[in-house]
């Protein structure tokens, strides 16, 4: 989901780069453990239990280059994502996006859902809205933007906001892909649940593929 | 190839780090066992009027808690729910423990058992200072009443005589010791008993039987016979709801059964309530509202009598604006009135009416850190202070 979700931001970067660049990065971002799916806070003032929902999807990570090459900042076409409200859950669970991207948070819940950030990269309120509803936040500045729900306190979801294209989510057995790489010699780093957990060099020959495993500490 | 240093790195370890206190319950266990918690210290006004006094006989605007809550999950079916607390910095209580069973796994019907969280009522999760707007409890849920559970006024002067004290009264029937009242609904701790709840389509309905009643939870039964409350919620649209709550129950302690020898036992006593609500919320937006009626039967004893049961009305009103992200403006309007009594000096309500207006703004620099500053207007139609403005300020973590 995560990966249809930004496949229009990195088609259009391999389109800009791909006459320079065929080549790239690829491999697998080994994390030791996977983060529990969040809960809901012990319901000690409820009559009762919340309604079921199924665990969020913890396992995927982010795999980006610290440093990109001069044409990945270049302007481009402002592009859109989505990141779903779905049975109490944001979906999907960690975003990557370009800087100038636009978000959507649908609401596909019966219920009220109130999305916000507090992060410095991007603090916005939506507000509370209904199951049909939709907004929207403009990504305006790299960093990390940590999504919450106001009324559902175990709602809680990553938008990872790039100034440049080299961006992958992992797959479920962490493999990644960064395509389109000039060559050259790049940091890349493995992020996973808030914060950079490795990062590894390699070089990149013209025309060729690196291979580059990325085994957290 | 020209490299351009990119400081995305740095924006995203920055940003790491002012989230790095645990933002979600700690689950340990593979989610058998899940912690959560509340921190708060309250700092404000003397109360000299004992406005915002609690159960507790402490002021709710000077206050220190930690409180940490557990779920055991045994089973699909079966889990233990408790909250241990440390209030005021030095009073340790077992707040919540109770068994939840779940019949149907993935259907919302429960039945618990223990010590329960009240039924009764829209804002009994204002003792939560997250869950609060202002930092102030709506009256109806914190405000001392002079009415005692173990000790009842002889004539209706002996009850008239403690209007207004907001704390401590006193009667001469029962424990002669003076002590705080009693509010209208309890949230300072939760009663026992069997609770029942269930979700049909847009109805959200509880059902409790306990040992207290809604003034007075109890650990265990203090005079023979249960409380009985019901509340219903109807979800009508998206942030549109609507509830009915209703209670009864007898209310006094069964040490009075011998000096009420000849009126009956403390068991024929009851506090009855029924109370309505509504909740709207809409952008930035929430507004809730709540009317609620308890009355109080005493016992007859000397002229002149109380010959009805005393009456309290409560209307609460309060709304809260986002004005920005992490930061926003409460208010809170409400207000107790009650019956009237005859005395041998006249007629007059058994109780001062009393009433609050309070308005808070909340900042949060991360989601679970907020500090609240509220400002507070408390006047009374009886009682040694009438009139008292207070300000105090909070800061919460919660996880």
């Amino acid at each position: 989901m995560a990966l249809a979700v930004v496949s229009p931001v990195r088609a259009f970067a391999t389109a800009t780069l791909a006459q320079t660049a065929p080549g790239g990065i690829r491999g697998r971002f080994i994390l030791r453990r996977a983060a529990k799916p969040s809960e809901r806070r012990p319901e000690v003032a409820d009559p009762g239990a919340g309604a079921p929902r199924e665990p969020v999807d913890r396992r995927r990570a982010v795999v980006y280059l610290e440093q990109a090459p001069r044409p990945a900042f270049d302007e481009r076409e402002p592009a859109r994502a989505s990141m779903d409200q779905r049975n109490e859950r944001f979906v999907p669970h960690v975003l990557p996006v370009m800087v100038g991207t636009t978000v959507d948070f649908p609401n596909s819940d019966l219920t009220y859902h109130n999305v916000f950030s507090l992060s410095r990269a991007k603090r916005f309120d939506l507000g509370r809205y209904a199951a049909g509803k939709s907004k929207s936040v403009r990504m305006d500045r790299p960093g990390v933007v940590r999504v919450f729900c106001d009324i559902h306190s175990h709602m809680n979801a990553y938008v990872l906001v790039f100034a440049h294209p080299f961006f992958d989510v992992t797959e479920l057995d962490g493999r990644y892909e960064l395509a389109s790489v000039p060559a050259g010699t790049y940091a890349v780093v493995g992020w996973y649940e808030g914060e950079p957990r490795v990062t590894r060099s390699v070089t990149v020959a013209a025309g060729t593929w690196a291979e580059l495993d990325l085994p957290e500490p | 190839m020209r490299l351009v240093t990119f400081v995305l790195c740095l924006a995203l370890a920055g940003t790491a780090r002012a989230q790095s206190l645990p933002s979600e319950p700690i689950s340990v266990g593979n989610g058998r066992f899940v912690f959560g918690g509340e921190f708060f210290v309250t700092y404000g006004s003397e109360d000299p009027g004992f406005f915002n006094y609690n159960d507790y006989e402490y002021n709710a605007l000077r206050n220190v808690r930690a409180a940490v809550s557990t779920e055991v999950r045994i089973s699909r079916h079966v889990q233990a729910l408790g909250e241990a607390r440390l209030e005021h910095g030095d009073e340790f209580s077992a707040y919540a423990l109770f068994v939840r069973l779940k019949p149907w796994a993935e259907r919302r019907f429960d039945v618990q058992l223990g010590r329960v969280p009240p039924t009764f009522g829209a804002f009994t999760k204002t003792i939560y200072a997250y869950n609060n707007i202002v930092i102030g409890q709506p009256l109806a849920y914190q405000y001392l009443l002079s009415l005692r559970s173990d000790s009842v006024p002889g004539t209706a002067d002996d009850l008239l005589r403690m209007r207004g004290r907001g704390w401590l009264s006193e009667f001469p029937v029962g424990n002669p010791a003076r002590a705080a009242g009693l509010p209208i609904v309890n949230t300072a701790r939760y009663d026992t008993g069997v609770q029942v709840h269930g979700v049909v389509g847009l109805v959200e309905w509880t059902g409790a039987v306990t040992a207290g009643s809604l003034s007075d939870p109890r650990t265990g039964d203090n005079n023979g016979r249960p409380q009985y409350a019901g509340r219903v919620v109807a979800h009508a649209l998206p942030g549109l709801h609507f509830g009915v709550s209703g209670a009864r129950g007898p209310w006094l302690d069964e040490s009075l059964d011998e000096p009420l020898t000849g009126t009956g036992a403390a068991r024929d006593y009851t506090q009855t309530a029924v109370g309505v609500d509504v909740e709207a919320s809409h952008g930035p937006w929430v507004a809730r509202g709540e009317w609620l009626r308890s009355s109080w039967s005493l016992p007859e004893l000397g002229p002149p009598a109380i010959a009805d049961p005393v009456l309290a009305d409560s209307l609460i009103a309060e709304a809260r604006y986002r004005l920005r992200p992490g930061l926003s403006l409460a208010v809170r309007g409400d207000g107790l009135l009650f019956s009237d009594v005859a005395g041998a000096g006249g007629v007059s309500p058994w109780e001062a009416n009393v009433g609050r207006f309070e308005a808070a703004i909340t900042a949060s620099v991360i989601r679970n850190i907020m500090a609240k500053f509220a400002w507070q207007r408390n006047w009374r139609e009886g009682g040694r202070v009438r009139h008292d403005t207070l300000i105090a300020g909070q800061l919460v973590y919660w996880f």
